[in-house]
């Protein structure tokens, strides 16, 4: 069983979730998929593996509604990487999901580096998502692509503004 | 040095408690062992052969006598009554129990310490030259600069799960003693011709099972762009760095299989997107913490260059460690102290709780309380006057602190090996203590002159082995140990990775091997002052083989 967080809760019907293969729902699909099926209209949801350059997506992104990158282990973090390539450097607006091994402790350092959807398969990670009792550190010894305070010393520190 | 502000203060509180949650999820359950080790590693909790060890952080080997005693209080109240200094200059713990770990963090915390990124796969203490801020030769106090990474790096999102592990060394001078050419990122500080600050940047060194020296891709990178130049070479290592297999992961193979110009290409085109950015470190900032590290106010105590002579010529034991151990500050009234932590026949870089509360006294009666920790395994009393040094060296005399045998054949590097850790293959210490209790003699040592011996329990070489000028390295061959000898290894500015002389010596053999080795140099030596490594680079290996393997060749 896996369900989509973010940080409105868990997602109901969630279209894009990994396995859901009904024929009208829209795909997530591969980067080279992706790439050739840029032309069409129907909306697209590209899912990335962690050797794949994301910088190949600039031509199609505006028109990709979700962007998912995959954590094949807890401890592979490339797509922490991948993530903050698309946000700063592509610019990237959209969807951007952690799917594949999503255990509590990453949560708020993906939070950090832009995603801002999650599935989840890990139960306890799903009870503790879902009370809001995320485990980060709401201060900062460095920037990115997350929103946060810069009123905080020196130039490399933040202090996280937290919602609600 | 530098103290925590307010921001500093609640971090590592909010790190405490972060651990302290994931210890609990997974004493119930709620994290399988698998997902938890690279947990509890980034907080540098370790299960070894016997119980849990828990290294803490003395970033960049500098700590004042309240955290020594802190130290101390930690080894008495939690383990066995000593601490083990590093190779990396921390310090670590053998044995406390896991359910104690949160409070010794907390202990740690009221003194401004650490156990962050010790260990796991992310950017580990930083490290730097342990006589910064009273070395002569320095071009800038490379600390500061080891603060800001520090903290730049600390709980960093996206490099919190990088391939393997990643080690900084800074250096400040020209002399390398921060051994930065067998670190992942090497920066030494210079001035360009404008007289600005900047460093010459390494990559790519480390030692383990491919020992391989650093290339530099920087001759000079201005001061301001330190943390957008290192955003950029982790960017490129964490995307590219090798995850198949955990012997190939370390930049250093990146650097080998990628080349180092087509790699450092790729990081100089990552860094022109971010060089202009809010990494950028505005020139306050780096005064600001600069100034953390300004000098203590050192008045002039001439009378000691008098009171020196006089003592010297009354006490040849005093004569003696001054000769070994005191080395000359940049003030002419004061001097740098190295306090050994390598008596004849003891556990390299071991100190017990009495010794850590006797040099934090020290430390803050005669040394403006400031101690350093070396990579070397010894202490370092940084700013002493010389007027000062016969009444500290009387009170190290007591405490068994006085061993002078800085830089000489004892002075051994040792990793803990068999008898503590769970990845050795074979013991280092007791062959440490043979070999210093067959050298001990004064007279003996002193005739031999600088030398390294560097010794490491298995092939991942944290007893840095490979720069030894001696290295010996212990492995398992038919379930017994082995040990592999290597001569010409140095970890300085002329660094060297050393090579292997043939098969290797049982532990009933290895100190016979280490003598005949000695006396070949001896034997060998223009004269008293061409040292073991400098008598090695002129005649290379063969003598030395031909000695080591003299009668199996007969025998042959």
């Amino acid at each position: 069983m896996s369900v989509i967080w973010t940080q409105n809760g868990i997602v109901e019907n969630d279209p894009w979730i990994s396995g859901g293969e009904g024929a009208d729902s829209p795909k997530l699909l591969p980067l080279a998929e992706a790439l050739d099926h840029a032309q069409d209209n129907a909306p697209f949801g590209v899912v990335l593996q962690p050797a794949d350059d994301v910088r190949a997506l600039a031509p199609i992104l505006e028109r990709v509604a979700i962007v998912a990158l995959t954590f094949p282990a807890f401890s592979d973090g490339r797509g922490f990487s991948q993530a903050m390539l698309l946000r700063e450097r592509l610019g990237y607006k959209g969807e951007l999901r952690a799917v594949g091994t999503v255990l509590l402790d990453q949560v708020p350092l993906m939070l950090r580096t832009g995603f801002d959807s999650f599935e989840v398969h890990h139960a306890p990670t799903i009870e503790r998502l879902v009370e809001r009792r995320l485990p980060g550190i709401d201060l900062h010894y460095q920037p990115s692509v997350d929103r946060t305070d810069t009123t905080t010393g020196y130039s490399w520190r933040r202090t996280a503004i937290l919602n609600g | 040095m530098y103290r925590y502000d307010e921001f500093d203060h609640a971090f590592v509180e909010a790190r405490v408690n972060q651990f302290s949650d994931q210890v609990a999820r997974r004493l119930s359950g709620e994290i399988s062992e698998d997902a938890f080790k690279p947990l509890r590693l980034m907080n540098g909790v370790y299960l070894q052969l016997h119980a849990y060890m828990l290294r803490v952080a003395i970033p960049y080997g500098t700590l004042n006598g309240r955290q020594m005693r802190k130290l101390a209080h930690i080894a008495r109240t939690y383990d066995r009554g000593y601490g083990h200094f590093t190779t990396r200059q921390n310090i670590q713990y053998n044995w406390p129990a896991l359910s104690d770990i949160p409070a010794i963090l907390k202990e740690l915390a009221e003194v401004e310490m650490h156990a962050i990124q010790t260990s796991g796969n992310c950017i580990r203490n930083v490290t730097a030259d342990h006589f910064a801020g009273a070395a002569a030769d320095e071009v800038a106090d490379p600390r500061p600069y080891a603060e800001i990474l520090r903290q730049w790096s600390s709980v960093h999102p996206e490099f919190s799960f990088l391939p393997r592990k990643f080690k900084i060394a800074v250096t400040g001078s020209e002399r390398d003693r921060a051994a930065i050419q067998v670190h992942d990122i090497g920066l030494q500080l210079k001035k360009d011709e404008e007289g600005r600050l900047g460093f010459a940047v390494w990559i790519g060194g480390g030692q383990g099972r491919t020992p391989i020296l650093a290339k530099k891709i920087r001759d000079f990178l201005p001061e301001a762009d330190l943390l957008s130049y290192t955003t950029a070479i982790m960017r490129v290592y964490n995307l590219h760095g090798r995850r198949d297999n955990k012997y190939k992961a370390r930049i250093k193979i990146l650097v080998h299989e990628t080349g180092v110009e087509q790699l450092s290409a790729e990081i100089e085109a990552e860094w022109a997107h971010l060089k202009d950015g809010e990494l950028k470190l505005p020139d306050a900032d780096i005064a600001a913490i600069n100034t953390y590290f300004a000098p203590p106010a050192l008045t002039p105590r001439a009378e000691g260059w008098g009171e020196l002579a006089a003592w010297k010529k009354s006490d040849p034991g005093f004569a003696e460690w001054v000769g070994r151990n005191v080395a000359p500050h940049r003030h002419p009234d004061y001097a740098m102290v190295t306090i050994s932590l390598k008596p004849i026949g003891g556990i390299p870089g071991d100190a017990s709780a009495d010794q850590m509360d006797a040099v934090a006294r020290l430390a803050q009666e005669f040394a403006h309380d400031e101690i350093r920790v070396t990579h070397e395994q010894n202490l370092v009393l940084p700013h002493v006057a010389l007027s000062d040094l016969e009444p500290l060296y009387r009170a190290l005399l007591t405490d068994g602190l006085a061993t002078a045998n800085a830089g000489l054949i004892t002075d051994i590097i040792a990793c803990p090996g068999l008898d503590y850790c769970a990845l050795a293959n074979a013991r280092s210490i007791p062959v440490a203590q043979e070999i210093s209790n067959r050298f001990g003699d004064p007279k003996r040592q002193a005739e031999i002159g600088e030398l390294k011996i560097k010794i490491s329990g298995c092939i991942n070489a944290c007893g840095h082995h490979h720069v030894g000028h001696i290295g010996i390295l212990g492995v398992e061959k038919k379930g017994a140990e082995l040990y592999q000898i290597s001569l010409g290894g140095s970890g300085d500015e002329y660094a060297s990775i050393g090579q292997i002389t043939g098969r290797g010596f049982e532990p009933g053999e290895i100190t016979d091997a280490i003598e005949t080795i000695v006396d070949t140099y001896l034997a060998n030596r223009t004269d008293t002052d061409e040292s073991f490594i400098e008598c090695y680079r002129r005649i290379g290996a063969d003598p030395f083989k031909a000695a080591l393997y003299s009668s199996e060749a007969e025998a042959a």
